[in-house]
């Protein structure tokens, strides 16, 4: 397991080298830069001289396997650089935005598994009933909702129809955090209680189920300690892939709540081509999917014995 | 029957445990935080809430430090920072923290402060404090150092002598610009980029991208501040700012989406506008074989429905452009005279230079070569694709073929002449109140943005003449006759003003938009 655990960890190292390269030359394909993206927004003109004394000020005007360079040294000794927009560091400002987004995930992924697990599996056991139709319905409505729409619908009715939660985020509170984390519940619960739903009939209509039954052992009992238990890995599979995307930040719902998390960030430095936070943003990605699919990992061990992990194969 | 009321309590659960969820994070909807004191204080204090979709990094305004980016923006707009002159509702130069100026000779400009000034920093305001501002100001900001042209700064009591190596005959408009906002340099400036000013308010905590905090500046010497405490949103979705200010979580909001504006015009909410020196205009491209037709040009100006686009398109929030500037300068609207919309008339001008639909597919063609228009706009500005979808239409139906291209990567794009034949783009054309800076950096030889290469000898002779004259009046006849002879060639194109707005509750008085749009909170803004 040890050995397992450190082989996972160093596969990161040439992710990490990867993918900020990949990132880094996709941006500079994207065009522009931070110099050029400041003037326009603001809509006034600079003078070439300012523009270009600014470019060389940055490092813009080095060559662009240079520029990766600088920044690859400076990250592997811990100086993830400076904003090209705002001029903060960007270690200290990607840390200040991490507690939102971290209240934001647990929140959302609480909500969804309060949502999801318990009409996932009514919806199984009612399979084919008003109670199956009406909760797939809603799964339905759910997934064809986007993200914007059911963060707008709700603000409608619950911030000015009935005043219960604010429509701007007012710091990183649970009031606040409310809206944001419901409409990202929504629309994961509507798409994992239909998977729960799925995995829980598939296990229904296994032998040992018909088994159970058959020696009159009580349905609640067959379903509490025998068929969740086996769907747990997929619903933990889930879980983690909410995970995983939810602490990468969700910049559009961030936006709309103005909640101040990594995703809004990282979508405001791709539009202002800030190259330093962008690449702080892809580390932090590889980070977490990498640490979050090993933590799943391990724990399928843990859930069942007979799952194998790497060299405990052989 | 015990299925049956299984079923009713697994859903009652449920419904409990989300209830129990949503209660858990609820609480009164109210817009303040954690405030220890007691009802009455907190009664007695008047606070103000506005949302702004423009405070933020992006626009350069990463904090309210004039000496850096666009922070001086934000730093006149909330009421923290002054600036020696400012300009009138008609956009004439007036002293505000200076008393008068004198212009000596070419080169030095003589500038009597007020007396009765004091930073919010407790310090009072003399000639030595602005000098250290100025010199801060140029060493920091390189379009400030490239404007001013400051060659030397003596102070003396409340005079301050300032000498150039140049000419600026606009040196006191560019000392009105954001950038020109007075700050205390002993104070200094934190971290987070507060600075002390002079306004009628005092910045006391700023994050990034989120919120501004102000209280009232006690010694302001312009009168008394009404409100006590004010905060600054940065609110970047305009659909969120829009059931922001419904809520009633702000009290007024700046860059609402056009189509919010219904929402709001009723009795509930007041709603000030005026138009803006922010212009969407066309700028042709000169190395273009098509563009370089003055008959294309011409056509392009006749076939572009103005009006159309200002009352449908953008719902009536902008107002036709002529020329350069709107009607609130006074060498702007009407001075100049423009192409109209004349779709007969622009088919007619097509015709007499050749330009005939042969193969009856719509589009014209003369010499084997269609009459593609490669339309190149960007996204960032929510009127531009309109524009372009607008144009699209009318100068399809005269006969031209319009691509467009609407691309973030816009200026790299811009750079290469051969990819594009009309460039549209939003620009501040008057920033100053004074003629000169759009002419000086889009239209001349040396302009930095003239991405098109125009060049009209008449053109450079007036702004010659434009970077001697002093007299306010000639620079006005000759901003005229600049814009004139750029119209009367169709080097550019003009649509669109933008028409600036603030929207707030009808409780709140005092806020109203200026042509400028400096000026925003300031000691007049009240809240009953």
């Amino acid at each position: 397991m040890g050995k397992y655990v450190i082989k996972r960890l160093l596969l990161l190292i040439p992710i990490l080298l990867g993918i900020t390269f990949l990132s880094f030359a996709m941006m500079r394909l994207a065009g522009s830069d931070a110099v050029l993206q400041q003037a326009e927004s603001s809509g006034v003109a600079l003078s070439q001289e300012v523009v270009d004394a600014r470019r060389e000020e940055l490092g813009l005007d080095q060559p662009f396997l240079i520029q990766y360079g600088n920044w690859l040294k400076g990250f592997l000794t811990g100086d993830l650089g400076t904003s090209y927009v705002s001029g903060n560091d960007v270690f200290a400002t990607f840390v200040s935005k991490l507690p939102a987004t971290l209240l934001l995930t647990a929140l959302s992924v609480a909500l969804t598994v309060v949502i999801s697990i318990p009409l996932g599996i009514l919806a199984a056991v009612r399979q084919n009933r008003v109670t199956d139709y009406l909760i797939r319905g809603c799964s339905f409505i759910g997934n064809s909702l986007p993200n914007f729409f059911v963060a707008l619908l709700l603000m409608y009715l619950l911030s000015i129809r009935f005043h219960i939660f604010p429509v701007i985020s007012d710091g990183i509170s649970l009031e606040s955090a409310a809206l944001p984390a419901l409409t990202l519940a929504i629309a994961m619960s509507a798409k994992y209680l239909r998977q729960i739903r799925a995995t829980v009939l598939e296990e229904l209509s296994r032998d040992y189920v018909t088994g159970a039954r058959a020696r009159g052992v009580k349905f609640s009992v067959t379903l509490w300690r025998s068929v969740l238990k086996s769907c747990l890995s997929t619903i933990l599979t889930l879980l983690a892939l909410s995970v995983g995307s939810l602490l990468g930040g969700t910049a559009i719902v961030e936006s709309i709540f103005m909640w101040d998390g990594v995703g809004k960030m990282a979508v405001d430095a791709m539009n202002m081509r800030d190259y330093p936070v962008i690449q702080a943003y892809v580390v932090w990605m590889a980070v977490i999917y990498v640490t979050i699919n090993l933590i799943t990992d391990i724990s399928y061990r843990f859930l069942d014995p007979r799952i194998r992990l790497g060299s405990d194969r052989t | 029957m015990i299925k049956k009321n299984k079923a009713r309590i697994a859903i009652f659960m449920i419904l409990c445990l989300l209830a129990l969820s949503l209660a858990g994070c609820g609480g009164q909807g109210g817009q303040e935080g954690t405030d220890v004191r007691s009802e009455g204080e907190q009664a007695s204090v008047k606070r103000f809430v506005f949302g702004d979709t423009t405070f933020n990094a992006e626009n350069g305004e990463a904090d309210i430090n004039p000496h850096r980016d666009s922070g001086g923006w934000a730093c006149i707009r909330y009421g923290v920072g002054e600036t020696l002159f400012r300009f009138s509702d008609s956009m004439e130069i007036e002293p505000w923290l200076a008393e008068s100026y004198e212009n000596t000779d070419e080169l030095t400009w003589v500038i009597t402060l007020r007396d009765d000034v004091y930073f919010t920093s407790g310090r009072h305001m003399d000639a030595e404090a602005v000098k250290e501002c100025l010199e801060h100001l140029v060493e920091n900001h390189e379009r400030a150092a490239g404007d001013l042209h400051i060659a030397e700064i003596t102070a003396e009591g409340q005079q301050l002598t300032i000498r150039t190596e140049t000419a600026v005959p606009a040196l006191m408009n560019y000392l009105a610009d954001p950038y020109g906002c007075v700050i205390d340099m002993e104070a200094g400036i934190t971290e987070e980029g507060i600075v002390q000013g002079t306004g009628p308010y005092q910045a006391v905590s700023l994050e990034t991208d989120t919120r501004l905090e102000l209280v009232k500046n006690e010694n302001y010497w312009n009168g008394e501040p009404k409100i006590d405490e004010i905060t600054v949103r940065t609110i970047s979705d305009g659909d969120t700012l829009t059931m922001a200010l419904q809520s009633g979580e702000i009290d007024a909001a700046y860059g609402m989406p056009y189509a919010s504006y219904p929402l709001f015009e009723n009795d509930q909410y007041t709603l000030s506008s005026c138009a803006t020196s922010r212009v969407f205009f066309g700028t042709m491209n000169f190395e273009s074989e098509i563009t370089k037709d003055p008959a294309v040009r011409k056509a392009i100006a006749m076939g572009i429905d103005k009006d159309s686009f200002v009352e449908t398109l953008l719902g009536g929030n902008g107002y036709p452009a002529a020329g350069v500037f709107p009607d609130s300068f006074s060498f702007g609207g009407d001075a100049v005279t423009a192409e109209t919309y004349d779709p007969e008339g622009a088919k007619q001008v097509l015709e007499e230079a050749g330009w005939t639909d042969t193969d009856g597919d719509g589009i014209r063609e003369k010499d084997g070569r269609t009459l593609t228009l490669r339309w190149l706009t960007y996204p960032s500005r929510q009127e531009l694709p309109l524009l372009a979808e607008a144009a699209q239409a009318t100068l399809g139906e005269i006969g031209f073929d319009v691509v467009i291209n609407n691309t973030a990567d816009h200026s790299t794009i811009r750079a290469d002449v051969s990819a594009w034949d009309i460039y549209v783009s939003a620009f501040v054309t008057a920033p100053t109140g004074d003629p000169e800076y759009f002419f000086t950096y889009c239209c001349l030889d040396s302009s930095v943005r003239n991405a098109g290469h125009y060049h009209s000898d008449q053109l450079e002779e007036l702004a010659r003449e434009m970077s001697q004259t002093f007299d306010t009046e000639r620079r006005g006849e000759l901003a005229v006759e600049m814009q004139q002879t750029m119209l009367d060639d169709n080097a550019y194109v003009f649509c669109s003003h933008l028409r600036m707005s603030i929207i707030s509750k009808s409780s709140v008085t005092g806020l109203t938009a200026h042509p400028c749009d400096y000026y925003e909170i300031t000691a007049d803004l009240d809240i009953s």
